[in-house]
């Protein structure tokens, strides 16, 4: 009995250091966030408690609105793009589909190793009115005045973002995908090789249900890491033009740092929070429902 | 004689010894009646080779003034806003600092911390600035800094070379500007290059400029504070300008995909005939074009507008200057304004001229060996009336909701009626100059 009290003791003076850590740089902060989206500020001073005033316009700000599709655009190519080119370049180069695959995977890799304030500047440089790309069509078209009108579209204004995005990002996950796939049992491949099975059967029953752990894990990281998208989209447009690629990062930044209204960003930012927790959570339940199927 | 026991020795040692700093602090107490230290916090960075006037200037100064000591905190950007407002906020202010004139620097000139320096300034000194050096800027007719320089956010540039090989001259109509875009066309140039990419160009660089025109500070005045409306015909008239512009192929194509710096590189490589930019640019182009092509820009203001109330008029701002703490009293207060007025007058506006900053103070500019651009930039921000920036005017909040409205216009998705009507409802219900 008293061992056990002992024990229970050193449990909780062991964790006393990581708790007092964690409540006072995550638990405070949010709950400070909390009470902050409750006030109203202006001129760099608090006016008052508002209530939930603040988030009540943001939900019914349509550059809000705008920017959250936005971020569910980034959320889509991430999970339904980022990850499933990963797995495919990475089982290209598992099964040796291709010559010098130490070659492509450095060159796949290389993209992620660089600033993502870098990689909007040289995208930037290729797609502007005055970069190589518009200089190369309008030699060829011979039409001086061509422009890369996506990006002026309200609707298709993402699409370059969308395209550097998947080119940056998919290296991440198809080296992760690449580490995980070695650890498959020779033998396993061997055996349905000799059974008959093909390469789409080999990926889909045998390679997959062996990554679902890390299929999850780089869901997670792809859903958080497209709500909080700021560095290479505030780089290479700053959510413009009018508020077309704009997203909830960026409009959080405006709104506590430019206009120094930090109740009303710190509103934005519980709604990210919200929505990161949700997102995640809705992933782990389907994930939940395929291990038990595969269970 | 005196015989001293052994222990008086000690005592006389020992009493010497506790004797000999309080003879030394006093000396100390003494210099300290003498010399001043003032701490600062300046929004520069004096590595950068564009800061070599303030550089420059600094050692003058420290050389005049042995008995001044700075201690000098320096950043840039919005790292230096942010440590700003937290030492505003945490009420550890340095004693001098940099203070913008318009809204950039509210959180210090709005809360009570910035010293009015009126009671330093004297007919005989303001006699020598342009005029808009000292407009108020406080609701009493406050004034928290000296703008060292007015910056001009309105200039037009035109390339007279490109002009004259397609036998043109620079035009001084609006109407003429409309007419000069086919031939350019035709002859492979671009009309105008501007980059509003950032937004913040077309408001600054142009509309500003556009509503003086048609409306003056008067009509801005009441616009304001609400006795007019952003509806009126001067708002919305400059609007439908802009707008007019980009239908008739006025500007380069993508003036909203490109950035202010790519403009200028357009202009630069003689792709287009004007370029629409700040005054302070020709900076800029003494550094980087060759002679010859600096010869062949004219700057000039655009052209003159029909309907407009404020000719020739063009748009500026006060640039940032530096501030007191209002906390400052006796030698320390009159320390930071003697280095405000040495920086702002003469001896610091001829170096900071020397090294390529237009300042407020009127100089002779006879007496300088400047290039012809820059002489172009002092003459023009002398004899064009200058009307006010929006973006320094009204809440920077209100500028998050027009500067993408003038690009949706632009886009064609909005009239400039609409952009008027939703600007002028957000100042209505939200503007600090309506409440």
């Amino acid at each position: 009995m008293l061992e056990s009290r002992h024990k229970k003791f050193s449990y909780y003076a062991l964790l006393l250091p990581a708790l007092i850590l964690f409540l006072f740089v995550i638990v405070f902060p949010i709950g400070m966030s909390g009470v902050l989206s409750l006030t109203r500020w202006k001129n760099y001073q608090m006016q008052g408690f508002v209530g939930l005033a603040n988030y009540g316009k943001i939900l019914t700000d349509a550059s809000f609105l705008k920017a959250l599709g936005n971020n569910g655009q980034i959320v889509l190519i991430s999970v339904f793009g980022q990850i499933p080119l990963g797995i495919l370049l990475a089982y290209v180069l598992f099964r040796k589909f291709v010559k010098g695959v130490k070659f492509f995977e450095m060159m796949i890799f290389l993209p992620i190793t660089i600033s993502s304030v870098v990689v909007a500047l040289l995208w930037n440089r290729i797609f502007s009115p005055v970069g190589v790309y518009t200089a190369l069509v309008r030699s060829i078209s011979g039409n001086p005045d061509y422009v890369m009108r996506i990006s002026e579209s309200p609707y298709f204004a993402m699409i370059p973002i969308l395209f550097v995005l998947l080119w940056m990002h998919t290296s991440l996950y198809m080296v992760m995908f690449l580490a995980n796939m070695q650890r498959i049992p020779k033998s396993s491949l061997e055996a349905a090789r000799i059974d008959g099975a093909k390469e789409g059967t080999i990926l889909i029953k045998i390679v997959l249900p062996a990554l679902a752990n890390v299929i999850f894990t780089s869901s997670i990281f792809a859903i958080s890491g497209s709500l909080k998208s700021f560095d290479l989209i505030f780089a290479m447009t700053g959510g413009g033009p009018v508020d077309y690629t704009n997203v909830m990062s960026i409009y959080l930044y405006k709104h506590t740092f430019t206009y120094n209204n930090y109740g009303y960003g710190s509103a934005v930012s519980l709604i990210i929070v919200a929505l990161s927790v949700g997102l995640i959570s809705f992933g782990r339940g389907i994930y939940g429902h395929f291990q038990k199927k595969f269970d | 004689m005196l015989k001293l026991t052994h222990r008086g020795a000690w005592l006389l040692i020992a009493l010497t010894v506790l004797a000999i700093p309080g003879l030394f602090a006093n000396g100390e107490k003494e210099e300290e009646s003498d010399s001043v230290t003032l701490t600062t916090y300046f929004q520069i960075d004096p590595a950068n080779p564009q800061q070599e006037g303030y550089v420059k200037m600094l050692e003058a100064f420290e050389a005049s003034r042995p008995d001044i000591t700075f201690e000098h905190e320096y950043a840039t950007g919005e790292a230096f806003h942010q440590k700003f407002q937290a030492m505003v906020a945490s009420r550890q202010l340095p004693d001098m600092f940099t203070t913008y004139v318009g809204k950039r620097t509210a959180y210090v000139t709005e809360t009570g911390n910035a010293m009015d320096l009126r009671s330093f300034l004297t007919d005989d000194f303001m006699g020598h600035f342009s005029s808009a050096t000292f407009e108020a800027q406080g609701p009493e007719g406050e004034i928290y800094t000296i703008p060292p320089s007015m910056a001009v956010c309105h200039a037009m540039y035109a390339n007279t070379a490109i002009l004259d090989e397609v036998g043109l001259k620079p035009a001084e109509t609006y109407e003429e500007l409309l007419a000069q875009v086919a031939p350019l066309k035709e002859a492979g140039y671009y009309t105008v290059s501007m980059g509003n990419k950032d937004q913040w160009v077309v408001n600054s660089w142009l509309l500003s400029a556009f509503v003086e025109r048609m409306g003056g500070k008067e009509w801005f005045n009441k616009a304001m504070v609400g006795d007019a409306s952003f509806t009126d015909t001067p708002f919305v008239r400059s609007l439908e300008f802009v707008d007019e512009m980009v239908k008739k192929g006025v500007f380069s194509p993508g003036v909203n995909q490109m950035s202010n710096t790519e403009a200028d590189q357009e202009f630069y490589q003689q792709k287009s005939a004007y370029l629409i930019d700040a005054g302070w640019r020709t900076s800029a182009m003494v550094s980087i074009l060759p002679q010859e092509q600096q010869d062949a820009i004219h700057m000039m203001a655009f052209p003159a507008l029909p309907g407009e109330v404020s000719p020739n008029s063009s748009a500026a701002v006060p640039s940032e200057g530096f501030g007191m703490n209002a906390n400052l009293k006796g030698a320390k207060a009159q320390a930071a304004f003697d280095f405000i007025a040495y920086y702002t007058g003469k001896d610091g506006a001829t170096i900071r001229l020397n090294h390529g900053e237009i300042p407020t103070f009127g100089l002779d500019y006879s007496n300088f060996d400047l290039p012809a651009l820059q002489l172009q930039y002092a003459e023009y921000s002398l004899t064009h009336p200058m009307g006010y920036v929006i973006d320094a005017k009204m809440d920077p909040e209100g500028m998050g909701l027009l500067n993408p409205d003038l690009q949706a216009m632009m886009f064609g998705n909005i009239t400039p009626e609409e952009v008027a009507a939703r600007y002028e409802a957000w100042v209505a219900e939200n503007d600090s100059n309506r409440m």
